[in-house]
């Protein structure tokens, strides 16, 4: 129980010890976070499994080369965002991404407004927005709002400026207001 | 009144406005009716974004990685253990010819001046040396050797290469 409280350099210094056991308090600090993040950029629950695992396996790996100069979760996201654009990286997904770039998220608010959508439950629909942004402004919405991390660490983490992610941050916000206004659930949700 | 715009709203929302611009932003939701609006409905779109729970892998992901990790260690340790098997048979015979080499230039050098007891030992040593590296052996010898060096020269190759991967992420 008391090693559950420990901080994340403590149990770094503890598995650099040697004790390797240490290291599943970390992984189970931050798999469901990080899991959430991937599945958003990657779009599905087995690669972003995956993905996952291969990250936790290369932190430890470079456990070593971890100097404490940032945080434990800012270096640990940095690698979990490489990884997935890493995966992302495949002919078809690379195509994809490029034609939904952060400037342009019209196609989605076209998209969820339409008739097709009218049904839906609006916790499904904002679900399936985010499941559509594209892979940085998902990572971007995670962070923030999931992580709670500061545009700094962000910025850090996507190496991008700070500018850049409260744009990103913003653009995401008004779209799915854009969403709400068209949708009518202004009222619904207010 | 001057139009206020979503960039100010959202910064209001996440608080990184002066004490001047906040200002100016609440008199605005506060005396019109389509700013405040826009800005109640860019606050739920806040509030919706923050309401998205998180999502979690399998229920034994986390036994999963201790495992693959303990697979890994005993994999690294294994290999380990190798490449210090191949370096001490390296060794040795890096050790065995500088023997021979040093027994040739002492028994050429200086005979006269050497003690019985070293030129004994030192004539065993030379000779089983030398029969060790003569030419029925020295093919042989020669090959194990090649093959030893190509072996370790391929696990160092390999090594590095996963210890440049790691570290570039």
């Amino acid at each position: 129980m008391a090693m559950k409280n420990l901080t994340d350099a403590e149990i770094i210094e503890s598995v650099k010890k040697g004790n390797q056991a240490d290291y599943s308090i970390l992984v189970d600090r931050y798999k469901n976070k990080a899991f959430t993040m991937l599945k958003r950029m990657l779009k599905n629950d087995f690669d972003a499994e995956e993905v996952l695992m291969d990250c936790f396996l290369k932190a430890y790996n470079n456990l070593s080369s971890f100097k404490f100069e940032s945080k434990f979760s800012t270096w640990f996201y940095r690698i979990v965002y490489n990884s997935a654009l890493t995966r992302l990286s495949s002919a078809k997904r690379k195509i994809e991404n490029e034609m939904s770039s952060v400037d342009d998220l019209h196609y989605l608010e076209s998209k969820f407004s339409a008739d097709e959508y009218l049904n839906e439950e609006k916790s499904e629909l904002i679900k399936k927005m985010i499941n559509e942004l594209p892979p940085k402004n998902a990572a971007v919405i995670t962070m923030f709002y999931l992580e709670e991390m500061s545009s700094e660490e962000i910025s850090e983490i996507l190496q991008i400026s700070v500018a850049n992610v409260k744009v990103i941050l913003h653009r995401s916000r008004n779209l799915l207001r854009e969403i709400i206004e068209k949708r009518n659930l202004v009222q619904e949700i207010l | 009144m001057k139009y206020l715009n979503d960039e100010l709203l959202n910064k209001y929302i996440d608080n990184e406005l002066n004490l001047e611009e906040k200002e100016l932003v609440k008199t605005s939701i506060e005396r019109s009716l389509e700013v405040r609006k826009r800005y109640e409905t860019l606050l739920k779109a806040h509030s919706l974004f923050k309401s998205l729970g998180e999502e979690s892998p399998s229920i034994d992901f986390t036994k999963l990685v201790m495992n693959k990790l303990n697979k890994k260690s005993v994999l690294a340790q294994q290999q380990k253990y190798f490449l210090l098997s191949i370096l001490s048979i390296l060794g040795v015979a890096i050790a065995g010819i500088t023997g021979y080499a040093l027994y040739q230039v002492i028994s050429s050098i200086q005979p006269s001046q050497s003690s019985e007891f070293v030129t004994t030992y030192s004539k065993d040593i030379g000779d089983y040396v030398s029969n060790l590296f003569g030419q029925k052996n020295l093919t042989i010898l020669g090959s194990v050797l090649s093959f030893i060096m190509l072996i370790s020269g391929y696990f160092l190759y390999d090594y590095q290469k996963h210890s440049k991967k790691d570290f570039s992420h």
